[in-house]
């Protein structure tokens, strides 16, 4: 027989059998009980399962603690227990995180103060260890081409295009601006000249953050989950040596070549830009460009690119080093890798940008 | 000289600030099968992880062939040479063949040439029965294929001490028992020492020379001895329970 539920003034009783589907209509009873005192009398139910008593327990709950009194009557033996059962659970105090209390804003502030510590310490620490076995390890060739390709040939359509296409935006608007008031003339200079040292750089080093960095971080995450670090370690591999040197080497190389590609091809985008919008003749583009760019402008990039070449494998590697348990921490790694690589090749950048810019020869600021 | 290739003394070690061994101590054998058992959470795992160098001590020592793994790096190096791994999940590169795998220690630690690595690491994955498959790569094939190459990967440098965590792990029991032959033979054919961590009773009573039994309780050993001895005759309740499900007691 299914469940059937009357209803008067402050006395439910119930009839049959309830199960979880019959849990609207016994919400629905629950509510039409006014406010106070409320007698439940089961003497007529059948059979009521877990997911049942405890919606009535929770009213028992509630009203106990509006210091009303709710008297469940009749309760079978079974129930008496599940019962029982909820009022032993209900003794047992939350875990401390679950309290939101001011111990525990401080609490948590404190641990995520520590975890940042640790990464950074960590990070400190992993660089080390990688430069030192850069210098003092077994150069893997094979490995050193597979990351070269996977880093640097693979990457070059997306540079190429990206960066070409900044050059068309950026020349199209400096150029625009710059008609406004007659000095067209030099925006092949301003673009030569900030694509050189920003730009190209700049996207070079997020564009492989976000395709080698993560696919360094997934890839020895993933390496951790299955063991094979473990493995690694305990056969007696320089860790070090074998995961992370040969993606530094891979990156030293092709980003310094990816970077002069970038400049490139943001400086053919300008040129295109200049020749649509503008009516720029290309030799007239090219002789503004060259007046304004010195070869230092170029090795510039390229100085950059060694350091960029470091933050991204490092970081990348430190990240999948460090994830522990399953699949989602590698999720999490590759997350970590992208995002840590990024902030601090820009904050790099700054940093060279300030320091280095008085090296350039004819430059006052 | 002693015929104990393996001390472990006071050793005691957890995670974090969890201890999960308190106080261990017991020895290895030269040549025997020992296998270290226990419920889930009795630190068997964590014990392999301390014998086979990837965690340090919080205090006790652990001696391969009389010295401390941890008195200096060359010491770990030193004892990592001198033994193999099988990991639970096998943990073969995945970029790497199957007969790469096996060759990858003998191409970082010897001079042999390739086609001395490859006659070696055929014959390892002849002795383990994997020779139809030395060109796959580990996800092409099955979890008992992978931890047979794996098998034939801790024995490349001829170690003389073999690990194994949850060797039969994943396996159906046909593949688990063809496992455990093919681990026994290992050690009669060529009396390498091995430590075995397991909870598979099957394996337990098929391969062993010696048990030794943790409990969470107590963070560390509570009996050792021979496998029936301890399934028939122990006084210890929590023995008793562990194996009585084999038994039928």
């Amino acid at each position: 027989m299914d469940g059937r539920i009357d209803v008067s003034g402050r006395n439910l009783t119930l009839f049959g059998k309830f199960t979880v589907k019959d849990l609207s209509k016994v919400t629905k009873a629950l509510e039409q009980i006014p406010p106070g005192e409320a007698v439940i009398d089961f003497q007529h139910c059948t059979t009521m399962d877990s997911g049942i008593a405890a919606r009535f327990w929770s009213f028992y709950e509630n009203r106990k603690m509006k210091g009303k009194r709710v008297s469940l009557r009749n309760t079978s033996p079974d129930l008496t227990a599940i019962f029982d059962r909820f009022e032993e659970i209900d003794k047992i105090p939350p875990p401390f995180g679950s309290r939101k209390t001011l111990k525990y804003h401080f609490a948590d502030i404190g641990d995520k103060v520590a975890e940042s510590w640790y990464t950074v310490s960590g990070l400190c620490t992993f660089t080390s260890r990688a430069f030192r076995s850069l210098f003092t390890g077994k150069f893997r060739g094979s490995m050193t081409a597979y990351y070269m390709e996977q880093s640097g040939v693979m990457a070059v359509p997306i540079v190429v295009t990206l960066n070409w296409l900044m050059g068309v935006v950026l020349g199209y608007q400096a150029g625009y601006q710059m008609s406004q008031f007659g000095a067209e003339l030099f925006m092949p200079a301003l673009l030569a000249y900030s694509i050189c040292w920003e730009i190209g750089p700049m996207m070079t080093a997020v564009l492989v953050a976000g395709r080698s960095g993560s696919a360094f971080a997934a890839e020895i995450g993933t390496m951790k989950v299955r063991q094979e670090i473990d493995a690694l370690e305990v056969m007696g591999f320089n860790l070090y040596g074998y995961v992370v040197t040969p993606k530094m080497i891979a990156l030293f190389v092709v980003m310094p070549l990816l970077v002069t590609l970038a400049n490139f091809a943001g400086m053919a985008g300008g040129l295109a830009a200049g020749g649509v919008f503008l009516g720029m003749p290309p030799e007239v583009y090219i002789a503004e460009a060259r007046k304004a760019l010195i070869p230092f402008d170029l090795y510039w990039g390229i100085i950059k690119s060694v350091f960029y070449s470091a933050i991204i494998a490092i970081t990348g590697s430190y990240m999948g080093m460090r994830v522990r348990g399953g699949p989602a921490a590698v999720g999490k790694a590759t997350t970590s890798a992208v995002v840590v690589s990024i902030f601090l090749v820009i904050l790099v950048d700054a940093l060279l940008s300030l320091v280095f810019v008085h090296l350039r020869p004819g430059l006052t600021l | 000289m002693s015929d104990k290739i393996i001390q472990v003394d006071s050793l005691t070690g957890g995670y974090e600030d969890q201890i999960v061994l308190q106080n261990v101590t017991m020895d290895v054998i030269k040549g025997e099968v020992l296998v270290v058992v226990g419920r889930s959470g009795c630190g068997k795992s964590t014990i392999l992880r301390y014998l086979i160098g990837l965690m340090k001590p919080i205090s006790g020592r652990i001696l391969f062939d009389g010295k401390d793994i941890w008195q200096s790096h060359e010491t770990l190096t030193h004892a990592r040479r001198r033994w193999g791994v099988l990991f639970q999940s096998g943990a073969l590169l995945g970029n790497l063949t199957v007969l790469e795998n096996v060759m990858l220690p003998m191409a970082e630690f010897t001079k042999l040439t390739r086609s001395e690595m490859t006659d070696v690491a055929m014959s390892k994955l002849e002795m383990v029965g994997m020779i139809h498959a030395v060109y796959e790569k580990p996800l092409e094939i099955s979890g008992g294929m992978q931890k047979r190459a794996a098998l034939a990967r801790a024995m490349a440098l001829d170690p003389e001490v073999l690990f194994f965590d949850e060797p039969s792990a994943g396996l159906d029991p046909v593949t688990s028992a063809e496992l455990d032959r093919t681990i026994l033979s290992v050690n009669r054919s060529l009396g390498t020492t091995l430590i075995i961590v397991t909870h598979e009773l099957a394996s337990i009573f098929a391969i062993s020379d010696r048990v030794v039994m943790l409990d969470p309780d107590e963070k560390g050993i509570i009996a050792t001895g021979e496998v029936k001895t301890l399934a028939e005759k122990s006084d210890d309740k929590r023995v008793l329970d562990f194996f009585g499900r084999k038994t039928g007691d």
